[in-house]
């Protein structure tokens, strides 16, 4: 592992001495070098896991997401390259060393073999996100964004930290290699409940459950790009991921114990689809659609069947790369007119044509249409939903018709009709701009083609 | 003040604490803690204005008391035990005392009130000082008698300590004020686990030791007393201010950065002894302290305060305060982890 964490810390040192004209060439590049190293950890070739040492592994459900971490480093500082083209030296060289670093927590997140070693960077990565988001945000309401991120997370992670050292104490080692093999029962008592509502509610706060999920619009919309697209595509991951994780500890109480946050989420995913339907907003629609999204892996995470892991793995690294992409595209809108409102920006193919196709591409992912692997993760999930309770379905229907209602309404308001007067001097399509959309798109409709390396460790 | 006279005053506060420290007998323990405290008086005097002499008033009273209770807990434990030797205190009553008394040296609640007071009227340098070695000396003798003290006394103060210190810190802005309801709160978690294991407060102690000095020293530096005065230093030094935004995160406990570490051990270390409710309380209620801190960072470092054209005269000049240590000291105390 360490052949991926050196090289990125490395990238931190590159960004500093680097001449000024060639600081996005460099780091971008060698991002992509280090994404592909990071391929490599896809070949799994059993059912075991990759241990490269004695702190790191990586198995058929860190892999992926490493990958996806990786590989979005790049597209994040392709995309930024426009917002900080007017900061002074200094401060475009901290922005990407804030990138970087967050960067590095994650990878090491997603291949941390001891939980507390994996607690300490899953709150690691809060501070320089944290920076991202209040710093470079651009309107005045980032800092209280700021606020709410932080302190919903905290708030959750701090009774996981209580319950990972019980743990710890009770068996021993939190090492998860070795955790599998030792794994009992959890009898059912009012302490272990708390227990378990201590272990699951930092990753709820995370993904974010229904209720919860008061952050995330906040940040999204608050966040520079490179913040949107990181929280959408990495972030809310590490909740599911540590969702996974730790549901193998807790059983069989999650039998039981998982009905309200079901409920929450099979809810949630519906009202949360519905306000979008009502967005004037484009990041906030975005914003919506991830935590509906998302609703789905934590119903996914909580029926525990391998079919829904399945689902969830692959909804998990489709759902990333199309929210990131989402976000790019309407950063292209918000960079040439500077407001997020949809309405101000219609009819967009006359003018944009190429970027239309993207629109569209992104947006027929987003609603999951046959054969991407967002099709994949929802029907996956849904069928395994269908199999725990029959009444689930009609919920999950509702869901996916009001997602494609949105997901079309977005397209056709941008893109569709006659354009408003004012747009008709905007900039045209950049070919950085073009290549990040298909540096998104290439994996997600490739990934079509092959889906078993995304459908995790059950497969 | 005259450097020969400084010089006396400094050696017999550092002397005081050493007494403290490494003796064993009770009456030179006492002995050590008064000398300490009337050398301190003139340094909180440093500036001479009424409000350094109620700082200093306050202090002298509070710690007097605290002298005399702590006085009168050695004598009942030599009047039950017989020897005036420091070591396990078999009378309830004078573990009591005493600890009482040590704690109210310290600061804890609810003998917390003196702290924001004396803090806020004097000079930044003996803030720091006060904060910082003050609490050396009370502490090295809770842990000498860390297997008598009553476990129930000492977790209810530091509960309500670190309440006290998140609460109260939040309607501030004055900087010293800040800083003396986190000493309140940080003195809360040491109290926390004396009595389970006394070496993860020595740990706690030299990290905020570290911390505190570090962030004083920031202060000084810029001679910033309100958090408005310290939002202009985007101005003067701008590599100052991520300082600020790391230091300060690091003294709300967040990893990776070194503030984790005691946080870490101590909710380790009580959950180890069965008690699961005390130390999540105490991290959510940390969290309070986040807040404050964190608003600070907002104001110097994430974002910048509108300022007058004046103040941009500044960036003329190179900075000739002496900043002694203070690379090593930030280092220390945000990446040990």
């Amino acid at each position: 592992m360490l052949k991926i964490i050196i090289p990125t810390i490395m990238l931190i040192p590159l960004t500093w001495m680097s001449k000024p004209n060639m600081i996005w060439i460099n780091t971008t590049t060698y991002g992509l070098l280090i994404s592909l190293i990071s391929l490599f950890y896809l070949n799994q070739p059993n059912d075991n896991t990759l241990n490269s040492s004695l702190m790191f592994f990586s198995d058929s459900l860190s892999a992926p997401l490493l990958a996806l971490t990786t590989w979005l480093l790049p597209l994040m500082l392709m995309a930024s390259q426009h917002h900080l083209s007017k900061e002074p030296l200094t401060r475009k060289k901290l922005y990407i060393s804030m990138l970087i670093l967050l960067q590095l927590f994650l990878i090491m997140t997603f291949t941390a073999s001891e939980l507390i070693f994996f607690y300490i960077l899953f709150e690691a990565t809060l501070i320089p996100t944290l920076i991202i988001i209040t710093r470079w945000g651009n309107q005045t309401e980032r800092l209280n964004a700021g606020l709410y991120f932080l302190f919903y997370t905290l708030m959750g992670s701090l009774p996981l930290l209580v319950a990972l050292l019980y743990i710890h104490n009770f068996m021993g080692s939190l090492n998860f290699l070795m955790i599998q093999y030792w794994i009992q029962p959890l009898p059912n008592s009012w302490s272990n409940i708390f227990l378990w509502l201590a272990c699951m509610m930092a990753f709820m706060v995370k993904m974010p459950l229904y209720g919860l999920h008061l952050w995330l619009p906040k940040a999204h919309v608050e966040a520079p790009i490179a913040g949107s697209m990181v929280l959408a595509a990495v972030l809310l991951k590490l909740g599911g991921y540590g969702m996974m994780r730790i549901t193998t500890l807790l059983n069989p109480l999650t039998n039981f114990m998982a009905y309200p946050f079901m409920m929450l989420s099979l809810w949630g995913m519906i009202m949360t689809s519905s306000i979008c339907l009502r967005q004037t907003d484009l990041k906030s629609l975005i914003a919506y659609s991830s935590v509906s999204h998302m609703a789905l892996v934590i119903v996914a995470v909580l029926i525990q069947t391998p079919c829904s892991y399945m689902g969830a793995t692959a909804l998990m690294i489709a759902h990333g790369l199309t929210s990131s992409m989402l976000f790019c595209l309407a950063n292209s809108n918000y960079e040439r007119i500077h407001s997020r409102t949809m309405i101000l920006a219609r009819g967009l193919q006359t003018l944009l044509p190429l970027m239309a196709a993207w629109w569209l591409l992104a947006s027929l992912t987003n609603l999951a249409l046959p054969p991407t692997i967002n099709l994949i993760g929802e029907l996956f999930v849904v069928m395994s939903s269908f199999s725990w309770s029959n009444i689930t379905i009609i919920l999950m229907g509702i869901n996916i018709t009001i997602t494609a209602l949105y997901s079309l309404y977005m397209l056709i308001t941008t893109q569709r009709g006659k354009y408003s007067h004012h747009i008709k001097n905007i900039k045209p399509s950049f070919t950085r701009e073009n290549a990040l959309m298909t540096l998104h798109l290439l994996p997600l409709l490739l990934l079509s083609l092959n889906p078993k390396i995304i459908l995790g460790p059950i497969y | 003040m005259k450097p020969p006279i400084l010089i006396i005053i400094m050696a017999t506060i550092m002397t005081g604490t050493m007494i403290v420290m490494l003796s064993s007998h009770w009456l030179l323990i006492w002995i050590g803690f008064e000398m300490n405290m009337l050398a301190i008086i003139p340094i909180l005097m440093k500036k001479y204005n009424p409000r350094a002499m109620e700082a200093s008033t306050k202090y002298f009273l509070t710690q007097a008391t605290a002298s005399m209770l702590l006085m009168m807990g050695v004598t009942i434990n030599l009047l039950y035990s017989g020897q005036w030797v420091i070591s396990k205190i078999s009378n309830p009553i004078a573990s009591i005392m005493m600890t009482t008394a040590l704690t109210m040296k310290l600061g804890l609640s609810p003998f917390h009130f003196w702290v924001p007071e004396v803090t806020q009227g004097i000079t930044l340098m003996s803030g720091m000082i006060l904060l910082t070695w003050q609490k050396i000396a009370p502490m090295s003798i809770l842990y000498q008698i860390s297997p008598s003290i009553n476990t129930n006394l000492l977790m209810l103060m530091a509960l309500t300590s670190v309440l006290v210190g998140g609460w109260g810190g939040l309607n501030q802005t004055q900087l010293r004020k800040i800083m003396a309801y986190s000493s309140i709160a940080h003195m809360g978690w040491m109290a926390a686990i004396i009595t389970y294991n006394p070496t993860m407060m020595v740990l706690n102690l030299t990290l905020y030791i570290l911390m505190t000095l570090s962030t004083f020293m920031l202060f000084m530096l810029n001679s910033s007393t309100t958090t408005l005065s310290l939002s202009h230093m985007w101005n003067k030094f701008p590599l100052i201010t991520s300082m600020i935004l790391i230091l300060m995160l690091s003294l709300g406990g967040l990893p990776p950065l070194s503030g984790f570490i005691p946080k870490w051990m101590i909710i380790q270390e009580l959950t180890k002894n069965n008690m699961i409710i005390i130390p999540t309380l105490m991290a959510i209620t940390a969290l309070l302290n986040l807040y404050f801190y964190l608003r600070l960072t907002y104001s110097t470092a994430l974002t910048m305060f509108p300022s007058t054209n004046n103040m941009k005269m500044k960036w003329q000049f190179e900075y000739t305060k002496k900043a002694t240590l203070l690379p090593p000291l930030i280092i220390t105390s945000t990446m040990l982890l």
